[in-house]
């Protein structure tokens, strides 16, 4: 009785219980709905970071620190080895390939560009970037003088696959170098400046047009995002107890535009819920507060009977339970239907800063999930404990007195 | 409860009982004075019908010794046992346990059907579910509703609503029933047979009965009659017809 009494005050009120139902479930949903979002462009922008550096990069603290004047910092071909044959022990490791980063001038005629050279292994599977190409094709382990660049620079220079650039650079040593380059391939990425700024090059090419025999980085893909902390440890680990001096860096630490961004969605999210919180408690404070006044003289009643104070608040608790979990339930099921919908129209739109349209969805995970029906739950659970205890202390005289 | 069938022959020691019982209620500056140093007694079985005109202290008389109230001054005793220093939760323990209350409005639960407003009682004593089960039917069976158990207190007449208070009242077994005015919001022949049936429980069950009033037709049960006036009470004789109302 003590579960059914409050179910039947409920549906005796059918019309308040339906309005604060709603509340709590429109609060709910909109929260799933916001989670859901917030996780999927998290998890593009994860893609993406990954895609663009790999789990870990290991390299020369110099290299991140920038405090090298000349180029110290490269890994020779011996250190190179050793690294590999610690990666190969890991468990979460997948593969690995080399990088070779120095800038550079690109000219087309009359026009020209600085860039960033990124030489890579060609057809090396950890960070593969056929997916991107949109013309031409992607860079093969025979080619020399060959390169890819981001369809903003080939717009901007008026390239096209086959056309002859000409890229000048200051070799390690400091000698200036250039080299005729035919366009074999045109990338698109996320990011303008990106396509602007970046070429690929072979990296044995890269090596000889650098003068050098060494790389700066090593790309390290691993089975599973979320071993990328376990990984680093003990990559890291590894490394000093190899005496090789080289850092590992995880794929958000390399890109602080992620963890800015990762903190702005937190951050949003949990404003939303603090809204969200405020809200429903309120409007539920005041509901159950006008539905308990409603019933005082019921409340008189059953003090008279003998139900104690703790039993009335247990009562009339349990009452703002049933509502905040069925709200919560009818929320969560809504906004999980909704963003079915949603998901099946695609809407699409255009982060800012980037060139192609994304597709608008709403992630529906546990994770995505759990969060917002407990924070309905709890908002109700909230509002109705103060209407419950004042309800509970009410003298029993005055109660009956109530008309 | 006590004997079953016949009149309740069982006295002892008071079962109910107030010394010097006072009430004040504030109303601004001015104090007024509800109930003025009243002493009283009623021994088990006994059928104490209280009246008085409107505003005479009845309903404050009856609130105190019902212990949802408390006293100015003086002292509320029941079974022998001073009321005043108690919690508010023992006094609840106390009201469940030995006091049946009947209301003017009948007050029932208007979500519970007669069958579970008459049960509730017995649920706060955390009897076992058959047990309440039997309790409930044998008591709504006495006061004849047994064919209206699962109706709610909005498909019952004045009478039947009445009679389920009346059952719920007594399905816990309490020494002590307690009545405002039970008859105040039911036609004179409804009235008539609520009291009859309160009068009938009172000697089958040899339940204390106090009932408060303003109604002289109730008077006509009474083994006792109590007159209030300005706060003060004064007992009254008893016409020999005494049960014969019925």
């Amino acid at each position: 009785m003590w579960l059914s009494v409050p179910l039947r005050s409920l549906w005796r009120n059918r019309r308040r219980t339906i309005l604060s139902i709603a509340v709590v479930s429109l609060g709910t949903a909109v929260s799933l709905i916001v989670l859901g979002f917030v996780e999927d462009s998290r998890g593009q922008i994860q893609q993406t970071t990954v895609a663009e550096y790999g789990n870990l990069q290991i390299a020369s603290a110099d290299l991140w620190n920038e405090t090298s004047d000349d180029y110290e910092y490269l890994i020779p071909p011996e250190t190179l080895e050793k690294v590999e044959q610690l990666l190969t022990v890991d468990p979460a490791y997948v593969g690995r390939t080399a990088r070779l980063q120095f800038p550079g001038l690109l000219a087309s005629g009359s026009r020209t560009q600085v860039v960033q050279a990124v030489a890579i292994e060609p057809g090396n599977g950890v960070l593969d970037s056929s997916s991107s190409i949109i013309s031409g094709r992607d860079l093969a382990p025979e080619d020399t003088a060959a390169v890819l660049i981001g369809r903003s620079l080939a717009d901007r220079l008026s390239l096209d696959v086959g056309d002859p650039l000409i890229f000048t650079l200051t070799t390690a040593a400091g000698a200036y170098n250039a080299t005729p380059l035919i366009v074999t391939g045109i990338y698109r990425f996320q990011s303008e400046d990106a396509e602007l700024r970046t070429i690929f090059l072979p990296l044995v090419f890269g090596q000889l047009l650098f003068g050098t025999s060494g790389v700066d980085r090593v790309v390290v893909g691993l089975s599973d995002l979320a071993k990328t902390d376990g990984a680093r440890n003990r990559i890291q680990a590894g490394l000093d107890g190899s005496g090789i001096a080289l850092e590992v860096k995880t794929w958000y630490e390399l890109s602080p535009f992620y963890e800015q961004l990762s903190g702005f969605f937190d951050a949003l999210f949990g404003f939303l819920s603090l809204a969200v919180t405020v809200l429903v408690f309120f409007i539920i404070l005041q509901v159950l507060t006008l539905s308990f006044l409603e019933r005082t003289r019921e409340i008189g009643t059953l003090r008279a009977l003998g139900t104690t104070q703790g039993e009335v608040f247990r009562m009339f608790f349990v009452e703002s339970a049933w509502l905040a979990l069925l709200g919560a339930l009818v929320g969560v099921v809504g906004g999980v239907l909704f963003s079915i919908a949603f998901n099946a129209v695609g809407i699409e739109w255009r982060p800012p800063g980037t060139i192609d349209p994304v597709t608008f969805s709403i992630v529906i995970t546990p994770m995505t999930v759990v969060p917002p029906f407990v924070v309905g739950l709890v908002a109700t659970l909230i509002s109705g404990l103060f209407p419950s205890i004042r309800t509970s202390r009410i003298r029993v005289v005055d109660a009956l007195r109530v008309e | 409860m006590g004997d079953e069938g016949g009149f309740c022959h069982e006295r002892g020691g008071n079962t109910l009982e107030t010394r010097a019982l006072s009430k004040t209620y504030k109303l601004g500056a001015e104090d007024v004075h509800a109930l003025c140093g009243v002493n009283f007694a009623a021994q088990q079985g006994d059928f104490v019908v209280v009246n008085g005109p409107s505003g005479s202290g009845k309903t404050t008389f009856l609130n105190l010794l019902s212990v949802i109230d408390r006293p100015t001054e003086g002292e509320v005793l029941i079974h022998g046992e001073p009321t005043s220093k108690k919690s508010e939760r023992q006094l609840a323990m106390l009201r469940r346990s030995t006091i049946g209350l009947v209301f003017q409005t009948f007050n029932l639960v208007p979500v519970l059907s007669a069958a579970e407003n008459v049960e509730y009682p017995l649920l706060l004593q955390q009897l076992p579910k058959p047990e309440r089960r039997t309790r409930v039917a044998a008591m709504l069976e006495e006061v004849g509703l047994a064919d209206m158990t699962r109706r709610r207190p909005n498909e019952l007449s004045g009478g039947q609503r009445q009679r389920v208070a009346v059952a719920r009242a007594l399905v816990s077994g309490p020494n002590i029933v307690l009545a405002d005015e039970p008859t105040a919001n039911l036609d004179s022949e409804t009235g008539g047979r609520v009291m009859a049936l309160l009068q009938r429980l009172n000697e089958e069950h040899c339940v204390t009965f106090v009932v408060v009033t303003h109604d002289p037709a109730v008077s006509a049960y009474a083994q006792r009659k109590i007159r209030i006036l300005d706060g003060k009470l004064s007992e009254e004789a008893v016409d020999v017809a005494v049960g014969s109302a019925s």
